[in-house]
């Protein structure tokens, strides 16, 4: 265990000292933020508007970071060539790339913390607070985070940067289009039908993280009036965990027969 | 004979690369021990395969062919590991951790305790020389500094057998003599180490054993003392000539100049008693005398031209 944490930890202070995502965490802030401005504009929705922009704010910034962290976490440690001081040490390789996703999830949950905090302030300064839906919408889009970073780390074990991070996005867009895509096989011939079904069965059902304004079950849920019970948040959480612990263990059965040249 | 440490018993790799699964083979053969407490020297020109075998001894690099024994446990076993410390070649770190911080987490690899840590950490950041680096982010080291860190991180696990590949490289002599001394003040400690290298003094002047391995296969392996012939190859004899000039030359003896006044090389056969009896009684005087014996260059060499005149 304190192998992994090493591992873990290291990776979190690695993102910690890095420049570039603190920029990206800005952008992120920055657009949480202009929702004061935006909600402006409309008449009597500035508290929706909010929601709404700091709620999209957090999900495509937490996935660009996820992407983009994630594809280059194993991929840095070859190209830098740290790996081959790290992994003679009495350490499976398993643990390395264990480490280094829980350094990622560890960054991640940092910040979407710190994006979540900007949105309460921003929320609490228009006289709302951040209540149990919004939580709860986090949470699901922190699961998402976790599912598209595995997604990143499981191509990184075998491509480059570039093609792991264009698979990776690729999976995030089907993933979160496939009631849509679903929708759309209906219409379609029995082949483009069966070669979309397969396509959204492969792929992970994002859109389950991402449900404000769906219909679950009968009713229309939304982080504005009423969102998703308990039961809901379990099955969709225990869902992308799943998911993303296969991948991970996809990604570690790779890495251990990689031979590090 | 000691106990045997480390065992390579016809490793081979062979590389599949580009689109068309080009077959590379980087060793062909390689099989060789290193003993307890020894210095092992692993010779080679650049692109022998030294660095492949060690990534095969170190588990980085899975072999095509033959095991690997290290500390009695098949590699990449996890408890052989616990034992050993490992340099790789032109060591790269995360650059942006201090000397402590990138101690610590190789301390915790090894599962050592936090307090323990940080005591070893500080015995050997002082031992490498860098106190008063670290507190410095490693990238603004200096290639002898990395080099100094990348030992003290080899040495956190208190291990038996080190690994040094090509720790000499890029280091300019003060950084070698250093690296040297470190080496022997480590057998001295009775611990074991293997480092591969193509500069040939440092070997000679640390080395108990050697292997030497030429495209990808081990030709020689023994001590330096067995591997270098014992016979005279010739002698150098420098001086400067008196009033009478030189006697006769020997046949077979080869004259050149240099600062000081003459190099006279005599064959090995040549009669150096005489020599210099002619030469004295001409009023030469004799600055030095030099019987020179093969040395590891020449055995280096003449097994490079053997190899590649077998590969002809």
């Amino acid at each position: 265990m304190r192998r992994i944490q090493a591992i873990a930890w290291n990776t979190f202070r690695e993102a910690v000292r890095n420049k570039i995502l603190y920029s990206l965490l800005f952008f992120a802030v920055l657009i949480i933020l202009s929702a004061l401005a935006m909600g402006n504009l409309t008449l009597h929705e500035e508290i929706r508007m909010t929601r709404d922009i700091g709620l999209f704010g957090i999900d495509a910034f937490g996935v660009i970071i996820a992407i983009f962290v994630g594809v280059n976490l194993l991929y840095k440690e070859l190209d830098l060539k740290t790996v081959y001081t790290i992994l003679p040490k009495p350490l499976h390789r398993w643990e390395f790339v264990l480490g280094k996703w829980l350094g990622m999830l560890l960054t991640l949950a940092v910040q979407m913390g710190v994006m979540g905090l900007v949105l309460g302030v921003t929320l609490w300064l228009q006289g709302a607070h951040f209540d149990t839906p919004m939580v709860k919408a986090v949470w699901l889009l922190f699961v998402n985070v976790m599912l598209v970073t595995s997604i990143a780390v499981f191509f990184s074990a075998f491509s480059s940067p570039f093609l792991s991070g264009f698979f990776a996005l690729g999976c995030f867009m089907v993933g979160r289009s496939v009631p849509d895509i679903r929708a759309l096989a209906a219409k379609l011939g029995p082949l483009a039908k069966t070669v979309l079904e397969t396509g959204c069965t492969l792929v992970p059902n994002m859109h389950l993280f991402y449900p404000s304004g769906a219909i679950v079950g009968a009713e229309e849920v939304s982080v504005h009036r009423d969102f998703v019970g308990a039961s809901y948040l379990l099955t969709t959480s225990t869902y992308g965990v799943s998911y993303s612990l296969i991948v991970l263990i996809l990604a570690m059965l790779i890495f251990r027969k990689r031979d590090f040249v | 004979m000691s106990e045997v440490v480390l065992r390579a018993d016809d490793l081979a790799k062979t590389f599949r690369l580009g689109f068309f699964r080009k077959r590379i083979e980087a060793v062909k053969q390689a099989s060789f021990e290193v003993r307890r407490g020894e210095i092992f020297g692993y010779l080679g020109p650049n692109g022998s395969g030294k660095t492949t075998t060690l990534k095969m001894l170190m588990g980085l690099v899975f072999p095509s062919r033959g095991r690997a024994e290290v500390l009695g446990q098949p590699v990449p076993d996890r408890q052989a590991k616990r034992r050993l410390g490992y340099l790789p070649e032109s060591p790269y770190f995360y650059d942006y951790l201090t000397p402590e911080e990138f101690l610590d987490l190789v301390g915790a690899l090894f599962d050592v305790k936090r307090a323990e840590r940080r005591i070893r950490a500080d015995r050997l950041i002082e031992r490498v020389g860098l106190s008063s680096a670290r507190g410095r982010p490693l990238r603004k080291f200096s290639k002898g500094m990395l080099q100094r860190i990348g030992i003290a991180q080899a040495l956190m696990g208190e291990p038996e057998l080190v690994v040094l590949d090509e720790p000499m490289t890029g280091l300019d002599p003060i950084g070698r003599k250093e690296i040297r001394d470190l080496m022997l003040d480590l057998k001295r400690e009775g611990r074991t180490v293997l480092y591969s290298t193509h500069i040939l003094p440092d070997v000679e002047m640390t080395c108990d054993r050697v292997a030497m391995i030429f495209a990808g296969r081990i030709r020689s392996v023994g001590p330096l003392s067995e591997l270098l012939t014992a016979r005279l190859l010739s002698t150098e004899v420098c001086l400067r000539p008196g009033a009478a000039g030189l006697p006769e030359l020997p046949a077979g003896a080869r004259k050149s100049e240099n600062p000081d006044g003459l190099v006279i090389d005599l064959p090995a056969d040549a009669d150096v008693d005489a020599f210099l009896r002619a030469v004295l009684a001409a009023g030469a005087r004799v600055h030095s005398l030099t019987p020179r014996r093969e040395s590891l260059e020449d055995l280096f060499v003449r097994e490079a031209t053997s190899h590649n005149q077998g590969a002809a």
